[in-house]
């Protein structure tokens, strides 16, 4: 493939110019470029992102509930809890929006978020190397990640079918083998953990770090590398990038790998952040990654979406979350609201997408 | 083309003493049941302009994804420069030098002008892609093209026109062509200015020596630009000439023969008025 590319791009570069038709193009192309200036200006390429819409929303939100809740909810202390709980959904949809990106689903990812941990936990109760332990979960993450993969592309059926089976079968695996319990930690807490979830400073957690750190490295994996083109073309259309040459299928099942080690690793961060795991951490957390990443702007069928999209889309649900409570609003309104906004989002990215389609090169 | 020799039958429509770029040999394709092509010979020449007709449903199309290893044969072999060769996907046949602009045109609507025009081709800088030098090709391209009046490179392709959209899509592959060049119905969106310069992409690239292949249902065009027809009928070549000046009348004769023989009608034993009646059926 590497070869392949650099030969065509040798082609095209050296080739095309004594190629060229002489007088071909001229008036037009002259036109062009001085239109081309005015539509590359900082405003414009602002007001045309996807994001820009979701993230006022975002910060309207903060507004009012900064408002209703009389201080409390813009406190410092409140953005330290918001943030921490956040981490772990947001590492989680950093792997389902990307993979939604690739225009496939995973509502497996909090079983393995609970599998990975607790396999993970028993192991650092069972005194093996914590680090060992955090490269099994790993293992295991991306692992089942690989198998969604696998049987989607070669059984192929919807990769909404394959990880509802895997949702069942691992967290039925799971319930088997911790019979429910929850693990626990005991004092004194491995390093490693402090580092994957511990305070630092008083107010946050490292998990905020790892969840904005991951965030940015896929952020430039998905806008800058050939393998993030790869993502976006076979998520719009697959067919496209199969007669491109792209390959689609070792693409696909990739995407399933990475949402799948990102699910583990986040079980990974909530097992640093409570020291104990259970089955029941994560049972949601399909659903609200899913829920974040298209309020974030992810379309359902594939080929668009970002990671400040999915951040964004995290923290609405967090703030949400957070919000309503200090409002002296009953928790219980949590679901109605993230229903509606899910709607009311999707309606919005449908008429901005309208408006305005793309985003740079 | 003057050059070419006169329909001699197995090496029908070869230029004289040329060999080959690109041969089938008998090459099918079953979809389940159906048979989307059956038992194709056929070869390509560098320097001529191949025009393949025949009916919708005839194979056309389905002959062109598995030159362009995007279909696996179910039958049959290829050879390229006389050596048999396999393209297991769309990437092998162009590192072979084969570009192809597909009916469906192969662009991602949810991708910018930039990124479709490199898609399986990206140029990288480092790890990274390097976007500016893309962008900078795709413009001088484009302008090259005569698409020139674009205004955003980085605007989404479901922004554009259908004949923008099939623009796009031939100037990707007249950019990248190395070797043999195939269009599957490019002009089917465009205005007659903008057919003409395409078939002028197509005579330059003949000129260049590069094997063109055009599947192309308008036969007045066909007969302007190729060297040669090539007729598929219900997944058979059923006839392959060098062009001769050829009426459309003749053409859409030839693009019925299949049916002819089909019903045991010796086509040589019919005239071109009797063709000419059928045609117009
Ligand atoms: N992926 C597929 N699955 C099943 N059948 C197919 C498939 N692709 C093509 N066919 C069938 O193979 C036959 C040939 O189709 P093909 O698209 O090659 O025709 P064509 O000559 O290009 O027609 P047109 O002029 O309409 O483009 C048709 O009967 C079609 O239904
Ligand atoms: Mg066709």
């Amino acid at each position: 493939m590497t070869a392949a590319q650099a030969g065509t791009n040798q082609q095209v570069l050296a080739g095309a110019g004594p190629a060229g038709p002489p007088g071909q193009g001229g008036p037009a192309g002259a036109a062009a470029r001085t239109s081309r200036l005015g539509s590359s200006s900082l405003a414009f390429r602002i007001l045309r992102q996807r994001e820009t819409g979701i993230v006022l929303v975002g910060l309207l939100m903060f507004v009012v509930f900064s408002v209703l809740s009389n201080g409390t909810f813009d406190s410092v202390e409140n953005w330290g809890g918001i943030t921490s709980t956040a981490a772990e959904l947001g590492i989680v949809t950093i792997g389902v929006a990307l993979l939604m990106i690739c225009g496939e689903f995973d509502l497996s990812v909090g079983a393995n978020f609970s599998f990975a941990a607790l396999v993970m936990a028993t192991m650092i109760q069972d005194h093996y190397p914590p680090g060992a332990a955090l490269v099994v979960a790993l293992a295991i993450g991306a692992g089942i990640g690989l198998l969604n993969g696998l049987v989607t592309v070669t059984l192929d059926i919807p990769s909404f079918i394959t990880t509802l089976g895997a949702f069942f079968l691992w967290t039925g695996v799971t319930l088997i083998v911790t019979g429910g319990e929850t693990v626990t930690i005991l004092p004194p807490t491995p390093a490693l953990l402090n580092v994957l979830g511990g305070m630092l400073g008083s107010q946050i957690r490292s998990e905020l770090l790892w969840w904005l750190g991951l965030a940015v490295v896929v952020g430039v994996v998905l806008q800058r590398t050939v393998t993030g083109n790869w993502f976006f073309a076979v998520g719009g259309k697959r067919l496209a990038a199969v007669e491109a040459g792209v390959p689609v299928t070792r693409t696909r099942v990739l995407a399933f790998v990475i949402c799948g080690l990102f699910a583990a690793f986040a079980g990974a961060v909530q097992l640093g952040h409570l020291d104990s795991m259970s089955a029941s951490f994560g049972t949601t957390y399909q659903l609200e990654a899913i829920a974040a990443s298209v309020v974030g702007g992810c379309a359902l069928m594939g080929g668009r979406g970002s990671m400040l999209g999915a951040v964004v889309g995290t923290l609405i649900l967090a703030m949400l979350d957070s919000g309503l409570i200090l409002s002296g609003v009953s928790p219980y309104w949590y679901e109605a609201v993230v229903g509606v906004i899910l709607v009311a989002a999707v309606a919005m990215h449908t008429r901005v997408g309208q408006l305005v389609s793309g985003a740079g090169a | 083309m003057s050059a070419a020799a006169g329909p001699t039958p197995g090496t029908a429509g070869a230029p004289a003493g040329a060999a080959p770029w690109f041969e089938a040999r008998g090459v099918s394709k079953h979809f389940g049941g159906v048979v989307a092509l059956d038992g194709i010979d056929l070869a390509f020449y560098p320097g001529q302009i191949v025009g393949l007709i025949g009916d919708n449903g005839s194979g056309k199309s389905t002959f062109v994804k598995i030159a362009s290893g995007v279909y696996q044969p179910s039958r049959g072999s290829f050879a390229v420069g006389g050596k048999e060769v396999r393209f297991r996907n769309a990437a092998d046949a162009r590192q072979a030098g084969i570009e192809t602009v597909h009916q469906d045109l192969g662009l991602v609507d949810s991708m910018s002008i930039v990124r479709n025009f490199f898609l399986g081709a990206e140029v990288r800088r480092g790890p990274f892609l390097d976007l500016r030098r893309m962008r900078r090709e795709t413009n001088r391209m484009l302008e090259e093209i005569g698409l020139g009046n674009l205004r955003d490179l980085g605007q989404d392709v479901s922004r554009l026109s259908g004949g923008e959209r099939q623009a796009i899509s031939i100037g990707r592959a007249v950019a990248f062509e190395k070797k043999m060049l195939i269009l599957d119905e490019p002009t089917s969106a465009l205005s007659i200015a903008e057919t003409e310069k395409v078939f002028e992409f197509m005579r330059r690239a003949r000129q260049r020596g590069l094997a063109v292949v055009c599947v192309m249902h308008n036969l007045a065009q066909v007969r302007d630009v190729a060297d040669r027809f090539v007729v598929f009928w219900h997944g058979k070549k059923v006839v392959d000439v060098t062009n001769e000046g050829q009426s459309e009348q003749e053409l859409a004769g030839y693009i019925i023969k299949g049916k002819l023989s089909e019903l045991g009608i010796d086509q040589s034993s019919l005239d071109t008025g009797a063709l000419r009646v059928l045609a117009q059926e």
